[in-house]
């Protein structure tokens, strides 16, 4: 039956879920907006997932866990930025390779690490990220306990979508990223430094990716998979087409994703009989493409996206 | 091509530094890598692990060629395999010569059915093919999953994967005492003939060429890139589908769960394949057997040399991207060498 109560933990769980597709959703948004498709943001969540969990297994410290998948995150960024700016190489493909450098490096880490299936239970860590209640704010009835009681990375990704837009639309920075997305030669001509900003923009996804990937692992299981991002990365770019490179269109998106996603896993739970758990897994994919059928059609990204910059002066 | 080779040497340069990493020897581990590779009695293996390979990258040469990226294969794959397991099963009697045919045929049309829908939503809609496709991905391995978990498992076995097919129907053996089968030899000896004369001497080939090269040209030439682009999905869903019922009607005579190997899956690892052999048939066929063997090798490495077989996937994934670097490097050289010509 559909109660009030499940009607609300539907809701709380999706903006707990939501939180790291939004994140990396917002970078990857800044990243295209300057014209660079970075298909590599499922391997740097990945990334991000791995590294937080292996340093949280051998140190038990979440904030050195959290820092180094940042870091991790950051590092893999750079490697694209290298390969796809001043190489100048295809930035679908290089995503694409290192998506299956990353799922192959993890996975050979982790076995190298702690051996082929020790036991059938894997390798878990003690403790893992907490909500934070803000004072006075989560006291308020119903609402308080839905939105005022989350892991910090959610109140960041939430002001994050205002900066992110006050950025783009308002600052001079934000016209600056636009007009490299939208014509780098007369971006360059004018003075802007094309390369210095798309590399700042990645390394700066890197960070908030890899971030976001640590989640995964370290704050919602407390465990590592093989492959465990499962698409969120891909997911939060196809999101980012949808919102026409919109930050609260973004949020807006993401939250309707997460909705989806939470609701299967409430199906799982049910165990509706004639439901296989499977089509639920199904639904937030199915999702995505029909989402982007209906509000996705023919949007005009930034002119020069995933395009190689080449100086002519 | 010295290039090309180059890059392999680049990438197995970087493994070694990898292997070493964990305290292993990357000599010991590479030599087991080879042995299980191409050594006489690994052969077998390695065509046979190279053929799901071949198919799927000569569909992917087709659609990259038009500079459409199909990154659906793995799905494509896992749908044309599912497909023939049922088909099987529900004429399990009817004779082989009759049942055969038809049933690889409507294993490719399945993988061909599955990369439809990103096809019509990229050229009526717009939507970007490389999110679609991967989506799909998702979607059919669940689809797969479900079906051998409900409708379609083997009530007997432990796994969730289909009954045994009757042997009658399997794909006859070319060379006793190994898993060599036809469709191997239908893989090298039909299909890149075939695709080597579709890509590269007839005029859908050419047409495809222009359309990656300048869809502006394409339009000014008359070519209707709405039909050709969904002709050359279809068709690299056919082949990926194709690959699919050979592999679990020549080797694994059942469908499950893991047709793919999970850390270098053959949808994926295609695309390695398709890049390395520049898009062309015949490269393709020798880069197949190549990746190959450094999937099965693998194996035999993780065996005697305790190296965990992810190192395949990275590999493979630095292959791809000293390759993208090669054409970097290889413009550069000819930017340079034409400077010295004063061309």
């Amino acid at each position: 039956m559909i109660t009030t109560e499940v009607a609300l933990g539907l809701i709380y769980s999706s903006i707990t879920l939501l939180t790291p597709i939004l994140l990396a959703g917002l970078a990857e948004l800044l990243v295209e907006r300057s014209g660079i498709l970075n298909l590599s943001l499922e391997g740097t969540m990945l990334m991000g997932a791995f590294v937080a969990f292996m340093v949280a297994f051998y140190t038990g410290n979440l904030s050195y866990a959290t820092l180094v998948a940042s870091i991790a995150g950051a590092v893999l960024c750079l490697l694209f930025a290298f390969l796809t700016i001043t190489l100048a190489l295809d930035q679908m493909v290089t995503g694409l390779a290192l998506n299956l450098l990353t799922i192959g490096i993890t996975s050979y880490l982790y076995r190298a690490s702690f051996g082929w299936y020790v036991s059938p239970i894997p390798p878990h860590i003690e403790m893992t990220l907490h909500p934070i209640d803000i004072p006075v704010l989560s006291q308020i009835p119903i609402v308080g306990k839905i939105l005022f009681n989350h892991l910090p990375h959610t109140y960041a990704a939430f002001t994050l979508v205002l900066l992110s837009w006050w950025l783009l639309f308002r600052t001079k920075n934000g016209l600056k990223i636009r007009a490299i997305g939208e014509d780098p030669q007369t971006a360059d001509y004018l003075g802007i430094n094309v390369n210095l900003t798309r590399y700042v923009l990645l390394v700066l996804e890197g960070c908030v990716a890899g971030l976001a990937g640590s989640l995964l692992s370290i704050g919602y299981y407390n465990m590592f998979l093989d492959n465990m991002t499962q698409g969120r990365g891909y997911i939060a770019i196809a999101l980012v087409i949808l919102s026409r490179w919109n930050p609260l269109l973004l949020l807006g998106g993401t939250f309707l994703f997460s909705f989806v996603d939470a609701f299967q896993l409430r199906i799982q739970a049910f165990n509706v009989p004639f439901l296989s758990y499977q089509f639920a897994l199904m639904l937030p994919y199915l999702f995505t493409i029909i989402l982007l059928l209906v509000a996705g059609r023919k949007v005009k990204g930034p002119a020069s996206l995933a395009k190689p910059f080449k100086k002519l002066r | 091509m010295a290039l090309a080779l180059s890059t392999v040497g680049f990438a197995f340069l970087a493994g070694a530094i990898i292997i070493s990493s964990i305290g292993k020897d990357p000599l010991e581990a590479f030599y087991w890598l080879f042995q299980g590779a191409f050594s006489p009695s690994a052969i077998p293996e390695t065509f046979i692990r190279a053929t799901p390979l071949l198919l799927i990258s000569l569909g992917l040469a087709v659609v990259f060629t038009a500079r459409v990226w199909n990154i659906g294969a793995e799905g494509q794959f896992y749908i044309g395999g599912m497909m023939t397991a049922i088909l099987s099963i529900m004429f399990k009697d009817v004779p082989a010569p009759l049942a055969l045919p038809v049933i690889i045929l409507i294993a490719g049309l399945g993988g061909a059915f599955w990369a439809l829908t990103p096809a019509i939503l990229k050229t009526l809609y717009g939507i970007n093919e490389v999110i679609t496709t991967l989506m799909l991905n998702y979607v059919a391995i669940y689809l797969v999953s479900y079906l051998l978990h409900g409708p379609f498992r083997d009530p007997i076995s432990m796994f969730p994967e289909t009954e045994t097919i009757n042997p009658a129907l399997w794909i006859p053996i070319v060379i006793q005492g190994t898993r060599l089968h036809l469709g191997v030899l239908l893989a090298f000896l039909v299909a890149v003939p075939l695709a080597y004369l579709f890509l590269k001497r007839a005029v859908f080939g050419l047409k495809l060429d222009i359309l990656g090269s300048s869809p502006r040209t394409a339009q000014y030439a008359n070519i209707n890139t709405t039909r050709l682009i969904i002709q050359a999905m279809l068709i690299s869903g056919f082949l990926a589908g194709l690959a699919g019922g050979f592999e679990v009607l020549g080797i694994q005579h059942k469908m499950r769960l893991d047709l793919s190997p999970s850390t270098s899956p053959y949808g994926y690892t295609g695309i390695a394949v398709a890049l390395l052999g520049y898009l062309n048939p015949l490269l393709i066929a020798l880069t197949s057997f190549f990746l190959g063997g450094i999937i099965n090798g693998s194996m035999t490495m993780h065996r005697m040399a305790q190296v965990p077989v992810g190192m395949a996937g990275i590999i493979q994934a630095l292959i791809i991207i000293f390759v993208l670097m090669s054409y970097f490097v290889e413009d550069k050289l000819s930017k340079k060498i034409m400077g010295r010509l004063k061309l």
